[in-house]
């Protein structure tokens, strides 16, 4: 048993070994190409004693590591995006070796290079939308007199949000249609849940949007003027990412 | 921990990044087995934690500390796990009666 294996960050079109010499990548590491004919791949050399399976399982379940190791495999996948049409890796890809990256390489030929034409020239936005409205919340209403009051005045509360929700995710969704027009592809993902996320307002899009450089004025002028009709803080824009969302991930 | 979870950028969050580098993105058969079962649960959580283990634990959900599959301390669970694993796949090599390739 070696001690190290190959983490596999992004498969790409042919790029130059000297042109990642300086990117750093998981724990710091330094980043290599794998030339494999007209494929190459950007992996890292990493400890088995922190990517083998046990660790690698236990060091998933800690937030603070796994918050890093996603910043870091992102910061690769979008060196490598900035250089060539790439196709992102899901996180904690890992080779015993070099070797079996080739052999991972031959495997998945076919389908990467059906795939790579539709990336090229094109980055992923992601649009999140989130129901803000001005309403006045429970905490402001009257107390209500009675039991029975108030648990008629709570349905009627309830009610309300919900329908408020409902229209803003109509809304929504015909604002996705809109941007879609800007777009070679788009996808909805599902909405992060705003109990949780801290956010101040429910999500009621979450979507990504695959648009070609060509159309991005265009498409960031259309998530502006969306952003116009909604009240502020309603739409956020992020990115340009790499095309996480637009590569075949169906063996799931 | 929370420290540790930058505020948004541009935008952008932890939550985005985790929502891309775990969910999306190529999955190929790397050597090292990280079990996509496990993955997808993970993903669910976070998708539930998203960037804010404050308000998490300030609404009493603290499995994050304390659920087993997510906690340093207990390997019980995930011996069991692989146990059950090899189990499976044990099975289905002697129902398939095939030599199969391990991808």
């Amino acid at each position: 048993m070696t001690a190290t294996a190959t983490y596999m960050y992004a498969i790409t079109r042919p790029i130059a070994p000297e042109a990642v010499s300086d990117l750093r990548g998981i724990g710091g590491t330094p980043v290599r190409v794998i030339e494999h004919g007209e494929l190459a791949a950007l992996v890292g050399t990493v400890d088995l004693a922190e990517f083998g399976e046990r660790p690698l399982a236990q060091h998933l379940a800690d937030l603070e590591w796994l918050g890093r190791a996603a910043r870091e495999h992102d910061e690769v996948v979008r060196a490598a995006a900035r250089l060539t049409t790439t196709m992102p890796l899901r996180l904690a890809t890992v080779c015993h070796d070099d070797d079996a990256v080739h052999a991972r390489l031959d495997s998945v030929r076919g389908a990467v290079l059906t795939v790579l034409p539709e990336l090229d020239g094109r980055d992923e936005w992601g649009v999140k939308i989130f129901a803000v409205a001005d309403r006045t919340t429970p905490a402001e209403t009257a107390p209500a007199a009675s039991g029975a009051a108030y648990l008629t005045q709570r349905r009627r509360q309830l009610t309300s949000r919900d329908e408020w929700i409902d229209t803003a995710t109509r809304t929504a969704f015909r604002a996705f249609g809109r941007l879609a027009e800007f777009a070679a592809a788009s996808r909805q993902q599902t909405p992060q849940d705003q109990r949780l996320s801290g956010a101040e307002h429910p999500m009621v899009l979450n979507a990504a949007f695959l648009v070609s450089r060509r159309d991005e004025d265009a498409f960031r002028a259309a998530v502006a003027d969306l952003a116009a009709e909604w009240p502020p803080g309603g739409v956020v824009l992020t990115g340009p990412w790499p095309p996480y969302s637009f590569v075949p991930n169906d063996d799931r | 921990m929370t420290e540790h979870l930058p505020a948004p950028q541009n935008g952008m969050s932890l939550a985005d990044v985790l929502d891309r580098v775990l969910d999306k993105g190529l999955v190929i058969a790397g050597d090292i087995r990280v079990n996509l079962l496990d993955i997808e649960l993970l993903t669910i959580k976070i998708r539930l934690l998203i960037a804010s283990a404050d308000k998490a634990r300030e609404m009493g959900i603290d499995w994050w500390e304390h659920d087993p599959s997510l906690s340093n301390g207990k390997r019980d669970i995930a011996a069991e796990n692989r146990a059950l694993r090899s189990r499976i796949a044990e099975l289905e090599a002697t129902r398939q009666q095939a030599p199969q390739e391990n991808q």
